[in-house]
C-alpha cells in the first residue's frame, strides 16, 4: 500500500514536471538546456538532406536554424521529420522548431505559429519531356507526391479527376515516375528542381511552366510561444539585412549551384 | 489530466467519413484476397516441404527461410519497385496501367504470410500419426492423394487456431501497403489527419475498425471450424 502511494506520488510528480517543461517558453528552456532541437527533412535535396561525404544533414533549412541557434548562443540538435510527422512532433515537445519545407497555411496556423516567410516557391510538376502542355494534360492521370504535404491537397483541388498517389517521401515518388508508375510528380518547384538535379537520365524529364499554387515557407513554432516567435522573426529580418539570407540562398540555389533558382522574394515582416 | 477534447464530428460525417469508409473497403479486400491466396500457397509449400523428392523439399525449405526472415516492408518495396528491373518492359507497361499498387501489396502479403502458414500446417501434419500415411499408401493411395484425402483434412482442423493468428497478423500487416500508395485504412486515417489535424479521432476510429475486422475474421473462422470441420471429425 505504502509503495503504491509512493509510486503514485512519483508518477504525479513526473506528470507535473512534464507539464511545467511544456508550458515554459522555448527561448528560456533552450537557453537553460543549452540546446535547440530543430525538426528538418533528411531526404529533400537542397533543403535538408544527408551530405554524401560528411554524413551530416545539410541544406537551406538547416542553415537557417543554425543561424538562429548561433544567435541564441546554444547548440543545435537536428531531428529528421517527415511532412506527416513534423507538426505532432512539435506539439508534443520532441522538437522546438520546424524547418522542413513547410508551407504556411491558415489551417496549420490554427495549430502552430509561423515565422516570417523565409522561402517562397510555387507548386509545379515533373513530367516526361514533351508530354504536358497545359494543366488539362494532367487531369485524369496518376500523379505522385508525398504524404501529409500541401502538395497532395493542392493537386486534388487543381486536378479533381486525377488519382493522387501519396508515397512516404519524394524520392520514392520520383522512382515511381521513372518506372512509369505515375505520370507526373508534383510538389514545390524548389524541391522538384533538386530532385531532378540528382536524378539519373534527367534529360528525359522537365518541369513545365504550370504552377498550381503559391508556397510561402515558414519556420514552425508552438502556438503561443510569443517570445520565441518574436526572437526568430527578428533574427530572420537581421539575416536579410546583413545579406546572410541571400548568401544562404545562393549557396543552395544560386547560379553556381546544382539547381539554380531565381530569388523572387525578400524576407519581410508578415502583415 | 486528460486535456484532449475529442471531436468526433470530423470522422463521422462528410468527405472524411467517406475516405475512412473507402479505406475500410480496401483494407477488407486486401485482407480477404491475401488470406485466400496465402492459405492456398501455404498449403502447397507445406506439402512440398514434406515431399520425398529432394529438390522440391529443398526449394520449399529455401522459400520458407527466405520469406520468413526478411521484413515485410522490404518485400513490399521489392515487389513494387524492384520487380521493374527484372520484368520485361511490355509487362511493366501493362502493370502500370492496372492498379499495380494493390497487386504488389497482395503479392507481398501472400508470399510473406504463406511461409508462416506453411510451417503451421506442417506442424499440424506432424501431429497426425505417421501410421496413417503408411496405411493410406499401402491401400494404394498416391502421396498426393493420401495428403489430400486423409492427412490434410485432419491437419488443417488442428491448425485452425494458429491459422487464425496468421490471418489476423496479415490483416494488420496490410497497413504497410500504404507505403506504396495503396489507399487502405491507415493511409486514409493519415490523410484525414493531415487535412484536419484530428489525428486522435482518425486513428482511434481506424483502431476500432481493425479490431472489428479482426474479430469478424476470427469469429468466422471459429464458426467454420465448429460447424463444418469438427462435426465431420466427430462422426
Amino acid at each position: 500500500m505504502k509503495r503504491a502511494v509512493v509510486l503514485m506520488a512519483a508518477f504525479c510528480f513526473i506528470v507535473a514536471m512534464g507539464g511545467i517543461a511544456f508550458a515554459a517558453d522555448t527561448l528560456e528552456t533552450a537557453k537553460k538546456k543549452g540546446v535547440l532541437v530543430a525538426g528538418v527533412k533528411d531526404s529533400t535535396p537542397g533543403f535538408g538532406y544527408v551530405d554524401e561525404k560528411t554524413r551530416e544533414i545539410v541544406g537551406y533549412d538547416v542553415d537557417f536554424v543554425k543561424a538562429i541557434a548561433k544567435k541564441l548562443g546554444v547548440k543545435l540538435e537536428l531531428k529528421p521529420v517527415t511532412s506527416a510527422s513534423r507538426m505532432p512532433q512539435l506539439v508534443e515537445g520532441n522538437i522546438d522548431i520546424i524547418a522542413a519545407t513547410m508551407t504556411k497555411t491558415a489551417e496549420r496556423a490554427k495549430q502552430i505559429d509561423f515565422s516570417n516567410t523565409y522561402f517562397f516557391t510555387g507548386q509545379k510538376f515533373i513530367v516526361k519531356k514533351g508530354t504536358v502542355r497545359s494543366l488539362a494534360d494532367l487531369d485524369g492521370k496518376r500523379i505522385g507526391t508525398a504524404k501529409g504535404s500541401t502538395s497532395e491537397q493542392n493537386a486534388k483541388k487543381a486536378l479533381p479527376k486525377a488519382t493522387i498517389l501519396s508515397f512516404d517521401d519524394y524520392p520514392q515518388a520520383l522512382l515511381a515516375l521513372q518506372q512509369g508508375k505515375v505520370f507526373a510528380v508534383t510538389t514545390d518547384e524548389s524541391i522538384l528542381a533538386n530532385l531532378l538535379g540528382k536524378a539519373p537520365n534527367k534529360e528525359q524529364y522537365e518541369i513545365p511552366d504550370i504552377q498550381i499554387s503559391d508556397e510561402p515557407y515558414g519556420l514552425g513554432m508552438r502556438k503561443g510561444d510569443k517570445n520565441f516567435v518574436a526572437f526568430v522573426n527578428k533574427t530572420l529580418l537581421e539575416m536579410e539585412k546583413s545579406g546572410e539570407a541571400k548568401r544562404i540562398f545562393d549557396k543552395w540555389f544560386g547560379p553556381n549551384s546544382q539547381t539554380p533558382l531565381k530569388r523572387n522574394f525578400k524576407i519581410t515582416a508578415d502583415k | 489530466m486528460f486535456k484532449y477534447q475529442f471531436d468526433w464530428s470530423v470522422v463521422l460525417s462528410g468527405q472524411y467519413a467517406e475516405w475512412l469508409l473507402s479505406g475500410i473497403k480496401v483494407t477488407f479486400q486486401l485482407s480477404v484476397v491475401s488470406i485466400i491466396f496465402s492459405f492456398l500457397l501455404g498449403l502447397l509449400i507445406a506439402v512440398m516441404r514434406m515431399s520425398n523428392v529432394r529438390p522440391v523439399r529443398w526449394f520449399a525449405h529455401g522459400y520458407l527461410e527466405f520469406f520468413r526472415n526478411t521484413p515485410l516492408l522490404v518485400q513490399i518495396f521489392f515487389w513494387y519497385f524492384g520487380s521493374y528491373k527484372i520484368l520485361p518492359m511490355v509487362i511493366n507497361d501493362w502493370l502500370n496501367r492496372t492498379n499495380f499498387e494493390f497487386a504488389a501489396a497482395v503479392i507481398a502479403l501472400t508470399i510473406y504470410t504463406s511461409a508462416f502458414i506453411a510451417e503451421d500446417i506442417r506442424s499440424g501434419v506432424r501431429s497426425i500419426p505417421k501410421e496413417q500415411m503408411e496405411a493410406a499408401r499401402s491401400s494404394g493411395f498416391s502421396y498426393i492423394r493420401s495428403m489430400q484425402y486423409i492427412i490434410l483434412p485432419q491437419a488443417v482442423r488442428i491448425t485452425v487456431p494458429p491459422l487464425i493468428n496468421q490471418f489476423l497478423n496479415l490483416t494488420k500487416n496490410s497497413s504497410l501497403a500504404m507505403t506504396i500508395g495503396v489507399m487502405e485504412l491507415t493511409y486514409q486515417a493519415r490523410q484525414v489527419e493531415s487535412y484536419t489535424f484530428k489525428g486522435f479521432e482518425a486513428f482511434t476510429a481506424a483502431t476500432l475498425v481493425y479490431v472489428v475486422i479482426s474479430m469478424i475474421i476470427a469469429g468466422l473462422m471459429t464458426l467454420y471450424s465448429r460447424k463444418v470441420l469438427n462435426p465431420i471429425r466427430a462422426k
